[in-house]
């Protein structure tokens, strides 16, 4: 009869219970799509900030010590290299698929025809890599100094016919030298000279305005450095720091093993940091302090908004149940008496009150569900230009949610409905 | 041998002496009509008669025992058990069809049986109105059902609260008749009217007056 009871409720009142379905699937979509995006969005917002350049740097152990006694630039007095033939170490970590993209360094300064000394830096633009793995990599400063504004030419591209032979050059030393992209430029060091082509003008808005930039091997050929690095910058999608992580970048050896196996096993940029060293012979990898940390506040601020959104949405699907199924029961107060008054006991009319809400809630739930999903996807096409993958997590998070929430807004109902009295409703006293 | 006694009831609001030291006696089997105008007080006797209420002060003993006391739990227990209800707006779950309504009945009193509800609803004559909802029904067939709500679980008392009072002549004579025999096989009806032509069938008739019992007429031509 139980059933019967609900089922009748159910099916002979649709147009009430579409209504308080709708509102629990309103609700139920506001939660799915926003936990959906929160739970993707450090992974996203993580790639966004990673368009702003790396986050870590890897020097010579020994420069680093030096530069730490004498706070001088490591350049002046260069006297440690990195290993050209272990950069592919850097994918085998056991966070290699955080890294996303990584370009070696070898910086030297050469004499111009007109006897001006300029730095010049020589990395990878558009370099191919053939990993360990077996896996192939695009990597270069293409990708990491992406804010770059090339005012005249392109981009250096070693893979392109000749590439290895161009330079690029900074927009302030071509205006002080009047260089254009086109012209031939001949650098010399006391290792050799090199007739380079100027692929293109750029404007870092900075020091390396004043500036070349050629690939790895000319450089190295004019400072006699082959198959040596001055240092690696690598950009590798991170988790914002906790205290766990601050111990480690302290020092690692004060964590115990429980410890050690949790940061190591995070994407933290001081484990990443730890694993690059591990991999590069002679290294100190550093996080970039102010990026790793904007990128965590960042982050913790755009979780910390989506939780309010979450909240404040189910908070509104709560109110929006209450108001509803409050009018429900008051427009149902005759039969309720009447039930009173035929013999049902106060929790036999609950039981029935809500599991007649659960029923729709559930419905609700479910269509909320893939409602949300769908806002999510729009969501993320719209902010981020990729899909929000779906989390498994959000579903018993969206469930419980709509559980507690459709019985904190049947609540004010509920109590109304223990308070009728049937001889007040059935003589309308 | 009573089945209901009231003892010098009284229900008070405030300053409204809704029923003023009321005293009556209804024996098993007995069919009474409680008359009286509006604000007379019918409605606040049927209350507290059918444990929806109770009094301020007196006793109201059912099978002997004082009911006047007892939580509200208890009481629905006593009116799941003792009492047949019928209402003159019908009162019926307007999603359940005939014979759902009657099963509600039974399924807060013990458990819900469809054939012995169908026999019930065969009882009041609509048996082929079982699968009807309540929308679907006329008033006299509506209030037909509720009789045969009423009766199912077999109470002592059918308390009737202006049974006819929505119905057209030829209804109030269906269930006047179905009154009558339910009173021939022993139930106790107390019908609250204001219609002297629903009175007068019944074997006596208590008249109040501004919540007083101004008087009591036996009738003497009674017959089932």
């Amino acid at each position: 009869m139980f059933f019967r009871m609900i089922r009748g409720a159910l099916f002979r009142q649709k147009g009430k219970m579409l209504m308080i379905a709708f509102t629990i699937a309103l609700g139920a979509s506001l939660a799915t799509a926003m936990l959906n995006v929160m739970m993707d969005v450090g992974d996203k917002v993580n790639q966004e900030l990673k368009t702003y350049g790396a986050n870590i740097t890897v020097v010579p152990k020994e420069n680093s010590v030096l530069d730490e006694l004498y706070e001088v630039d490591g350049e002046e007095i260069q006297s440690a290299y990195l290993r050209e033939d272990e950069l592919g170490k850097i994918k085998t970590i056991f966070w290699a698929f955080n890294i996303v993209d990584f370009s070696p360094f070898i910086d030297t300064t050469v004499t111009l025809d007109n006897g001006s000394e300029v730095k010049l830096t020589g990395t990878w633009f558009n370099h191919h890599l053939d990993l360990p793995t077996g896996e192939t990599l695009n990597t270069g400063v293409t990708n990491l100094r992406n804010w770059w504004d090339i005012e005249s030419g392109v981009w250096l591209d070693e893979q392109a016919a000749g590439g290895t032979q161009g330079v690029m050059v900074g927009t302030q030393l071509a205006k002080d030298a009047g260089i254009s992209a086109g012209d031939t430029l001949t650098v010399s060091t006391r290792y050799g000279k090199k007739q380079l082509a100027v692929v293109g003008i750029y404007n870092a808005g900075g020091d390396e305005d004043d500036q070349l930039f050629s690939s790895l091997d000319i450089a190295q050929a004019l400072s006699n450095t082959e198959g040596c690095l001055s240092s690696i910058e690598v950009s590798a999608l991170t988790t914002p720091d906790n205290e766990l992580a601050r111990k480690a970048a302290k020092d690692p050896g004060s964590l115990s093993i429980a410890q050690y196996e949790q940061w190591y096993c995070t994407a933290y940029v001081s484990s990443i940091c730890y694993q690059i060293q591990e991999v590069i012979t002679g290294s100190i990898a550093s996080p970039v302090r102010q990026v790793a940390e904007s990128e965590g506040a960042i982050m913790d601020k755009t979780e910390l908004l989506m939780i309010l959104i979450t909240i404040l949405s189910l908070v509104g699907a709560a109110l929006g149940i209450s108001n509803l199924v409050t009018a429900s029961v008051m427009e149902r107060s005759n039969e309720i008496g009447l039930l009173k008054a035929i013999g049902a006991k106060d929790s036999s009319i609950s039981g029935i009150v809500l599991t007649e809400i659960m029923s729709t809630a559930v419905i609700g739930g479910v269509a909320g569900y893939f409602l949300g999903y769908g806002f999510a996807q729009i969501i993320g096409q719209t902010v981020f230009g990729s899909a929000i993958e779906m989390k498994l997590m959000v579903i018993p998070i969206v469930a419980i949610s709509i559980i507690v929430v459709t019985l904190a807004g049947s609540i004010p109902a509920i109590r109304m409905l223990l308070r009728l009295r049937p001889a007040e409703v059935l003589h309308g006293r | 041998m009573s089945l209901l006694e009231i003892k010098n009831v009284s229900k008070i609001y405030g300053n409204l002496h809704a029923l003023d030291n009321v005293s009556l006696n209804v024996d098993a089997g007995e069919w009474v009509a409680i008359m009286g105008p509006s604000g007379s007080g019918k409605s606040t006797m049927m209350n507290i008669i059918g444990c929806m209420d109770k009094p301020s002060r007196g006793e109201v003993l059912l099978d002997g025992k004082d009911i006047s006391k007892e939580s509200a739990k208890r009481l629905t227990e006593i009116r799941r058990d003792k009492i047949g209800l019928i209402f003159q707006q019908f009162h019926l779950v307007n999603y359940l069809t005939a014979v759902e309504n009657v099963m509600v009945a039974q399924y807060y009193h013990s458990l819900p049986d469809e054939k012995e509800a169908l026999e019930a609803l065969e009882r009041v004559g609509l048996a082929d109105r079982a699968k009807h909802l309540p929308s679907q029904l006329s008033g006299g067939e509506q209030q037909r059902v509720c009789i045969a709500r009423a009766l199912i679980n077999h109470p002592e008392l059918i308390l009737a609260d202006e049974p006819t009072g929505n119905l057209d002549e030829a209804n109030e004579g269906i269930v006047l008749e179905l009154f009558r025999l339910l009173h021939r096989e022993g139930t106790t009806l107390i019908v609250v009217t204001h219609d002297p032509e629903v009175a007068d069938v019944a074997q006596r008739t208590i008249v109040l007056d501004h919540g007083k019992l101004s008087r009591e007429i036996v009738n003497e031509n009674f017959h089932d």
